[in-house]
């Protein structure tokens, strides 16, 4: 059994990996333990705030690569550790019957070289399988390089694989990850995609028994000098191309401070709460990444995107709830897709006013100022005023504030100026 | 004002429902015989269960409502909510009235009241489902206590038996004592007014350890934010996650 100082190192290397999803398996119990909640579960939330739904491990933080930004780089003096692959199945079936966790997500460091390290990595999700008989989620990191062969294999166990692309341009990857390359994360990307969907991304059958949650990927952001309009658009090529459930934002923590390729600072963790707002509204507002950033390439640190892109359209607003379109609800502030779904179908039994609005549990906070309901109006049409209601309505949703939460407090905070 | 005192249970409810059409009564408030306290204001209608009443309705409700209505029914008198038989009551004689499905009709204050009662229970046991703990004894068998707000355990107990494949298990609601076991093959809701006799088996404490020490090395500490924490993991489910635990 993987002892107490082993589990602290490998689970330390494995934090700044952001997936813990368990959702978009519906994989069921056929004679063993487990099975995965479509949904997905979570068991706990870290005093970072964020959920534990995965045991979350690397296999090895010993590695032989030596990227800049990474806590497990091969130049970085940290303790090291590898576990065995019954060790991790063991731990993962103990920890899975007490329900302290939803399934296992597996990384590791690239140990000796990548082809080793995946079959390492794929002897623990078959052994998993076939002997632990474990039918619980299992999110397998894949190595870059490792044979392609193997890759697939792996496809055919885990419920999710994911390569991460690391940093959003080739040219800061080739800066600060030289030993990987776009090429290598990229191409078997492609080629689970291919094999996901009976080689052809457009073809709508797929293989249910082949990665039934599909793959995602992961990004630093703050690291490297790329805007947020370049790191969106990236985003959609790949949801678009590669058909990724999901690309996470990990928001740079300095691990590094021997170089000077990297800040020294954390990036402000509103940027990286930004894009995940923007990153819905791609998959599931039908925006595009060029409508929802500004000039500048960035998004607002003010206002929501959504919101964002409102103000800079009022003249689309305002519309009137009883009969404008689902496509057009889900751009209101305020509206998301579950109160628009509501509001279209009562609007079927019943003419809708405010009050019926309420009803439904839609924030009229911020959509008062973009529709009318039977014509009526109750929101202010000074562009000025909306964005200081706006402003007001987003502060008071943070339940707890930082003492420099606001762009304007922070500045005052930096300049003096009261 | 008037009252329905009925027994709390589908029956009970749904021959509420028949006396209330056959009598043409609308009661104000619909409330459960083995807690209502007699209120001099009120006309209070003793409400007897009649399976063969509470057959007729039900077959009307499956016909306007479709095959979830009764089920959605019986999660809605789960919740701890005081009002949640009239809310019940008055959304099934809703549909009963129109003679159609209403489960869209959100505008109408029946059935939002309803609908958001139902969310309100299935979000709980979604959340229970992931925070209950297990422990193991000393002859195998897997034992988890928790409190809940809404009477849920036996919305949470088939999850576990799917899952947990032959391994016998035991939920504890210690609000009300009611238990849910498993063999490994079949389940069985029960109250139990005995206290848990329970032994952990050996390396109970090992696995404590390695999940705590996990629990807190995961975390990272330069992103610390305990406000989103208690949003997403509210305290009073912690009773019985030790990681959490100072």
């Amino acid at each position: 059994m993987l002892d107490l100082k082993r589990l602290e190192i490998l689970s330390d290397g494995a934090k700044y990996d952001v997936s813990c999803s368990s959702s978009g398996s519906k994989r069921k119990n056929v004679g063993g333990i487990g099975n995965a909640c479509f949904s997905g579960i979570c068991h706990s939330f870290t005093q970072d705030g964020r959920c534990v739904s995965l045991l979350k491990i690397l296999m090895s933080n010993d590695c032989i690569y030596d990227c800049k930004y990474c806590v497990n780089r091969a130049s970085n003096q940290t303790p090291r550790a590898t576990a065995e692959p019954r060790e991790i199945c063991e731990l993962v079936i103990e920890f899975y019957k007490r329900n302290y966790i939803e399934g296992l997500f597996l990384s590791s460091a690239v140990l000796k070289n990548p082809n080793y390290t995946m079959e390492k990595l794929f002897e623990t999700v078959k052994l998993l399988r076939t002997e632990y008989h474990f039918n619980g989620y299992i999110h397998l990191k894949g190595i870059p390089f490792a044979d392609k062969l193997l890759i697939e294999r792996a496809g055919f166990f885990v419920d999710r694989m994911s390569f991460n692309i690391e940093l959003p341009s080739e040219k800061s990857l080739s800066l600060l990850a030289p030993q990987k390359s776009k090429k290598g994360i990229i191409e078997p990307m492609k080629m689970l995609a291919l094999d996901k969907y009976y080689d052809n991304p457009l073809k709508l059958n797929r293989r249910k028994d082949f990665l039934p949650a599909g793959q995602t990927t992961q990004m630093i952001v703050g690291a490297s000098p790329e805007s947020d309009a370049e790191i969106l658009k990236l985003t959609e090529f790949m949801y678009r191309t590669y058909k990724l459930k999901r690309v996470y934002y990990s928001n740079y923590v300095p691990t590094n401070f021997n170089t000077s390729l990297l800040p020294y600072s954390q990036a402000p963790l509103i940027r990286e709460h930004r894009l995940y707002q923007a990153d819905w509204l791609l998959r599931f507002y039908g925006f595009s990444a060029n409508e929802i950033t500004d000039n500048s390439g960035n998004l607002s640190t003010e206002f929501d995107p959504k919101c964002a892109w409102a103000l800079k359209n009022l003249g689309l607003f305002p519309v009137e709830i009883n009969s404008a379109p689902f496509e057009m609800l889900i751009r209101v502030p305020g509206i998301g897709v579950k109160s628009a779904m509501r509001i279209v179908n009562a609007r079927k039994h019943a003419k809708l006013d405010f009050e019926h609005l309420k009803r439904l549990r839609v924030v009229l906070k911020r959509a008062v100022h973009f529709i009318t309901c039977s014509g009526k109006f109750i929101g202010t049409k000074n562009e000025y005023s909306i964005k200081s209601l706006l402003i007001g309505a987003e502060l008071s949703q943070n339940e707890q504030l930082s003492m420099f939460n606001s762009s304007s407090a922070s500045l005052s905070a930096l300049t003096g100026e009261l | 004002m008037k009252i329905f005192v009925i027994d709390n249970n589908i029956n009970g409810l749904l021959s509420a429902l028949f006396i209330s059409f056959t009598e043409k009564i609308v009661p104000d408030f619909v409330v459960d015989k083995s807690v209502y306290q007699g209120r001099l204001d009120c006309l209070a209608i003793d409400i007897l269960t009649d399976i063969s009443h509470a057959e007729r309705v039900k077959t009307a409700l499956y016909k306007y409502g479709g095959d979830d209505i009764i089920s959605h029914l019986k999660v809605c008198l789960l919740s701890c909510d005081k009002n949640a038989l009239t809310i019940a009551f008055n959304y099934a004689h809703l549909m009963l009235k129109r003679r159609q499905d209403i489960c869209d009709m959100l505008s109408e204050k029946a059935v939002s009241d309803f609908s958001f009662l139902l969310q309100k229970v299935l979000h709980e046991r979604h959340i229970v489902l992931g925070f209950l703990r297990f422990e193991q004894s000393a002859k195998g068998v897997m034992y988890a206590k928790y409190v809940p707000d809404n009477d849920i355990t036996e919305l949470v107990a088939p999850h576990f038996l799917k899952r947990l494949g032959r391994t016998p298990f035991i939920i504890h609601d210690g609000k009300r004592n009611k238990i849910a076991i498993s063999n490994g093959q079949k389940l069985e809701i029960r109250h139990t007014d005995l206290p848990a006799n329970f032994v952990p088996s050996e390396n109970e404490v090992e696995f404590n350890l390695l999940w705590k020490k996990y629990f807190q090395s995961i975390s990272i500490k330069e992103r610390r934010n305990t406000a989103q924490q208690d949003r997403y993991f509210p305290r009073r489910y912690r009773k019985y996650c030790f990681e959490t635990w100072e």
